[in-house]
């Protein structure tokens, strides 16, 4: 076997960098593997919220590129908040004044609904909170065999105090939203 | 040979429970995790047929030891009330740096040998059962270690390889493995997994694990040429679609199948 070879995890670093896509040969596998890699990103944004694509064109890219960049810069997790700093991301964007309530529930349910399919914690559902519209959003997970995740935009009679930051979220046990335990800030 | 399909979400419930009626699948494999909040005796009554368990998010090789626990916990009711054929789980990296990677990364099977066997060691008997483990679909040189970090991981945990076929095919485009790499592999264990592959976007082609359509000629070639090796008695193949979810189509593949295996069942026409 030849040692002249491209391992997987020396790619690692360029998985998610759209500018580190740069840093290899464009006839390489390498750099289709990383595009391979970006392209997933792309499309879990942009095929969930496909309006952002009419503020950034329709290949996204001048949302997707810096906002790579930026998350990286950050070191985001890009877990279940991806969704939350895109928005946070966008305000500081030149986006910025075309950011509507409807693009910010949109995030923020997307955000919700991104949970509700990957936590894997003991929670049933998780309810976001966000001081640029008065509604709640709230995920819940898959509990019946024929049935999927489910995302509720809630209007309380008794609101809920609005969270310190832009954003807050809290996770409940089962499926009903019983009980306020306060607002946790977004992880990053 | 048993022939199944995987059941990820449960909106697809309907056309499962469909081809089980109907006699197109033996068994059906579920992603156990998805449903880790549907009462046990609830997912049992919706199958009328054998179970098997296939693994997504413990990420076993990154979790810490206190969600494991939990996990495991979890599982291990579903297991006693499902009894599944098979508990099989993932070998790959699902995050770097605390960064979810949303397209799973393969290991370095060489440098992580040690630290991944001690983690498949735990897992295997925080769960109870013996563990499956699952090829990655390589798209680098690193698919070129996997059959022998297989071949040794599971000897020394007593684990069994979960092998899917389309991926080694996907490796055979991609780094050049040989496909009989995998025998002593294939001789080894009676599950498997099975699918659809596509080809990226950008050029030079490789070749992506995509489940999204037919089993390629090559893959259906592979299972021909050594159908001896994976038919045996207990044998499993499951059948993964997650795109393009449609009855024909999956009846169609899934014939293909049994008329390599050699069930009377594929004779008739969809």
């Amino acid at each position: 076997m030849s040692e002249n070879r491209t391992i997987d995890s020396e790619l690692l670093d360029a998985l998610m960098v759209p500018a580190r896509q740069a840093d290899y040969p464009r006839d390489s596998r390498a750099f289709v593997r990383i595009d391979t890699s970006l392209r997933v990103y792309w499309h879990v944004l942009f095929d969930i919220c496909p309006e952002l694509l009419e503020l950034s064109g329709p290949d996204g890219l001048s949302i997707f590129r810096p906002f790579m960049a930026w998350a990286d810069a950050r070191q985001l997790s890009m877990n279940w908040t991806f969704y939350i700093w895109v928005y946070q991301w966008l305000l500081e964007s030149e986006f910025r004044e075309q950011v509507t309530r409807e693009l910010a529930q949109s995030l923020t349910a997307a955000s919700a609904a991104r949970w509700a399919n990957g936590d894997r914690s003991t929670n049933g559902g998780i309810v976001l909170g966000c001081t640029d519209f008065p509604e709640l959003i709230a995920g819940w997970k898959c509990h019946t065999a024929n049935g999927g995740r489910e995302i509720e935009c809630l209007e309380l009679e008794d609101p809920l105090p609005m969270p310190k930051g832009r954003f807050g979220y809290f996770t409940v046990p089962k499926f009903e939203l019983d009980n306020f335990p306060g607002w946790s800030e977004i992880p990053r | 040979m048993q022939i199944g399909l995987n059941f990820t979400l449960g909106n697809t419930l309907d056309l499962v429970q469909r081809l089980i009626r109907e006699g197109e699948v033996d068994y059906c494999e579920l992603l156990i995790d998805n449903f880790l909040h549907v009462p046990p005796h609830e997912l049992a009554g919706a199958f009328d047929c054998p179970i098997g368990f296939h693994i997504m998010f413990s990420k076993f090789l990154e979790s810490d030891p206190e969600y494991l626990e939990s996990m495991a916990a979890r599982l291990r009711t579903y297991i006693d009330v499902l009894k599944p054929m098979y508990v099989s789980d993932h070998v790959a990296r699902f995050n770097h740096n605390g960064r979810q990677l949303y397209h799973l990364a393969e290991l370095d099977y060489r440098s992580e040998y040690d630290a991944v066997r001690q983690r498949v060691e735990r897992w295997q008997e925080k769960l109870g059962q013996r563990l499956y483990l699952e090829n990655y679909p390589s798209i680098m040189d690193s698919g070129c270690d996997a059959p022998g970090f297989f071949e040794r991981i599971t000897q020394e945990t007593g684990g069994g390889m979960f092998f899917d076929a389309s991926n080694a095919v996907c490796a055979h485009h991609n780094c050049g493995l040989a496909l009989d790499a995998w025998e002593t592999l294939i001789d080894s264990t009676p599950h498997f997994h099975v699918g659809s592959y596509n080809y990226s976007i950008l050029e030079p082609k490789v070749v992506l694990d995509t489940h999204d359509g037919e089993l390629s000629s090559d893959t259906l070639a592979f299972l021909e040429r050594y159908k001896e090796r994976f038919d045996k008695p207990g044998a499993t193949m499951t059948y993964e679609r997650d795109v393009n979810i449609e009855y024909d189509a999956i009846v169609a593949d899934l014939r293909k199948l049994r008329a390599i295996f050699g069930d009377a069942k594929a004779v008739s026409h969809v």
